[in-house]
């Protein structure tokens, strides 16, 4: 085998970025495809409606117990026959459609969970009040206690977007051509596989960096409502500066230091 | 064409012969990666000098990248690092000599050895300061203290973590088709490719991985009960 050589890792980047646009295209419309489908899913849960109940569960349940992988091929060659029965011909539909459906329907089961956890984390009384001057239960769900559901929900949902960027890496072994199954062309043309990979890691991990930071903006912004209290306490100049650096996840140590949470 | 419920029964009871492929590879990785994240979340915990910017940047660099990334580079990579060494070295030793399931066990312990380290890291960090103190002050040095005292409530506490990390797995490995590893996704494009029933074949994968997935979150459950009954409250 020859040797790896980093100026193929150069080379190979801006070649992986031409694909990146069906990457983000997959996560951007799974995830607004499957926030709608969640919200749906988590209503008759939460509203605890017979029958309708049972079978968002049992939703639920199979998408998150059943690998993306089977379900990509599930409903690539399922869907057809199922729409078949009804007379509607989706033969020449795009196979980036079965995907994005796929992985909206994916993470329609994880972002149901979020959103019932969600609005049971949501004052029962914010309802109350709501009622009481005069909303109807559409208007309060609404205008009320979903958007204070969707704020307490932001990390859970971040982190749905970014395994949803990492599982777009399985949408190639149906020939879709994103940024992995661009990968695997490079690959073949060139046989330079390990310089292929790396710069497909390093742009993953560039991107998933770069998410989380957005939706950290998004929520301090979407909590801001919750006033001062909840803000941040004020830090000493080389705490904040190595935050800064290093991000807040960096520790402290647990049991050498009285916690600030506890006083 | 119509669903053939026969071909399902007969895809099911073959796809049964690869699941102990399935499970074999899930418990190596969630094994070794239970020790490579338990070593991570302590270089993190205790804050060893380089060592923790090293296991913060390995869970870092792996949670932000696709698990099939790691099995390529360690499946391209691998191959490369073995020969180079036993060449320098003199060893007789070849990578072609790798079995193909050993690089998916090394590559998804790597993977689960970082998602692990976060569910062991906020399960002791879940464990009250008190518990720590109480253990020095009846004289335990810091290892006994953590073996005999911190673990086990750690591992009470991160067990909802575990249980989804070790579904997360299961679910990975389907992943391993890519090196030709025959585990039940790989069975069911075997099955389907004699007569190109692909919707039935994959319909009785789904139906297995969701069987397995339902028994590993019901036994977690009853370990969670058990492990967790020291934390009960009341009086009987």
């Amino acid at each position: 085998m020859e040797k790896p050589e980093l100026r193929y890792v150069f080379e190979f980047i801006p070649k992986l970025l031409s694909s990146l646009h069906t990457t983000l295209l997959i996560v951007a419309a799974s995830m607004a495809l499957g926030l709608a489908i969640g919200v749906l899913v988590a209503l008759p849960r939460l509203y605890r409606v017979p029958v309708l109940q049972r079978l968002s569960q049992l939703y639920v349940s199979f998408f998150r117990g059943t690998p993306i992988l089977i379900l990509l091929f599930l409903i690539y060659y399922g869907l057809p026959e199922l729409l078949k029965l009804v007379h509607i011909d989706v033969t020449r539909t795009p196979v980036l459609v079965f995907v994005i459906l796929t992985y909206a329907l994916h993470s329609a089961a994880y972002i149901s969970e979020a959103v019932r956890a969600a609005v049971e984390a949501v004052d029962r009384g914010q309802t109350e009040a709501a009622y009481a001057i005069g909303m109807t239960g559409f208007q309060a769900f609404v205008r009320v206690v979903l958007p204070q559901a969707l704020a307490v929900s932001v990390p859970v949902l971040a982190n749905q977007v970014i395994a949803n960027l990492k599982d777009t890496s399985l949408a190639f072994s149906l020939g879709v051509m994103e940024m992995t199954g661009k990968a695997q062309t490079l690959v073949a043309a060139t046989r330079h596989f390990i310089e292929a990979y790396v710069s497909l890691a390093a742009i993953y991990f560039v991107i998933s960096l770069i998410l989380q930071k957005l939706f950290q903006i998004a929520e301090r912004r979407l909590l801001k409502y919750e006033g001062p209290e909840n803000a941040e306490p004020s830090l000493p100049f080389k705490e904040r500066r190595r935050r800064r650096l290093f991000g807040s996840s960096a520790m402290r140590l647990p049991w050498k230091e009285a916690r600030a949470d506890e006083a | 064409m119509k669903l053939d419920g026969a071909f399902i029964v007969e895809a099911f009871v073959r796809l049964l012969g690869a699941i102990p492929t399935t499970l074999l590879i899930t418990f190596v990785s969630v094994a070794c990666g239970f020790v490579i994240g338990t070593a991570a979340a302590l270089l993190r915990i205790y804050r060893v000098p380089v060592l923790h910017r090293l296991a913060s940047a390995y869970v870092t660099f792996i949670r932000g990248t696709p698990m099939l990334t790691h099995l390529f580079l360690i499946y391209f990579g691998l191959p490369y690092v073995v020969d180079g060494l036993a060449e320098l070295l003199g060893l007789g030793f070849r990578s072609a000599s790798i079995p193909m399931i050993g690089f998916a066990y090394l590559s998804f312990s790597i993977t689960a050895g970082a998602y692990l380290s976060e569910v062991v890291r906020s399960g002791m960090l879940a464990v009250s300061r008190g518990q720590l103190e109480a253990a020095y002050s009846l004289g335990m040095t810091t290892p006994q203290a953590l073996r005999r005292i911190v673990f086990p409530q750690a591992l009470a506490a991160s067990l909802p973590n575990l249980s989804n990390s070790v579904i997360g797995m299961l679910h990975g490995s389907t992943l391993a088709f890519t090196v030709s590893v025959v585990d039940i996704n790989a069975k069911a494009q075997i099955v389907a490719s004699t007569n190109w029933k692909f919707f039935e074949s994959y319909l009785a994968a789904a139906l297995i991985y969701w069987g397995l997935t339902i028994a590993i979150e019901r036994m977690c459950g009853r370990i969670e009960r058990r492990i967790g009954a020291y934390n009960r409250g009341g009086v009987a």
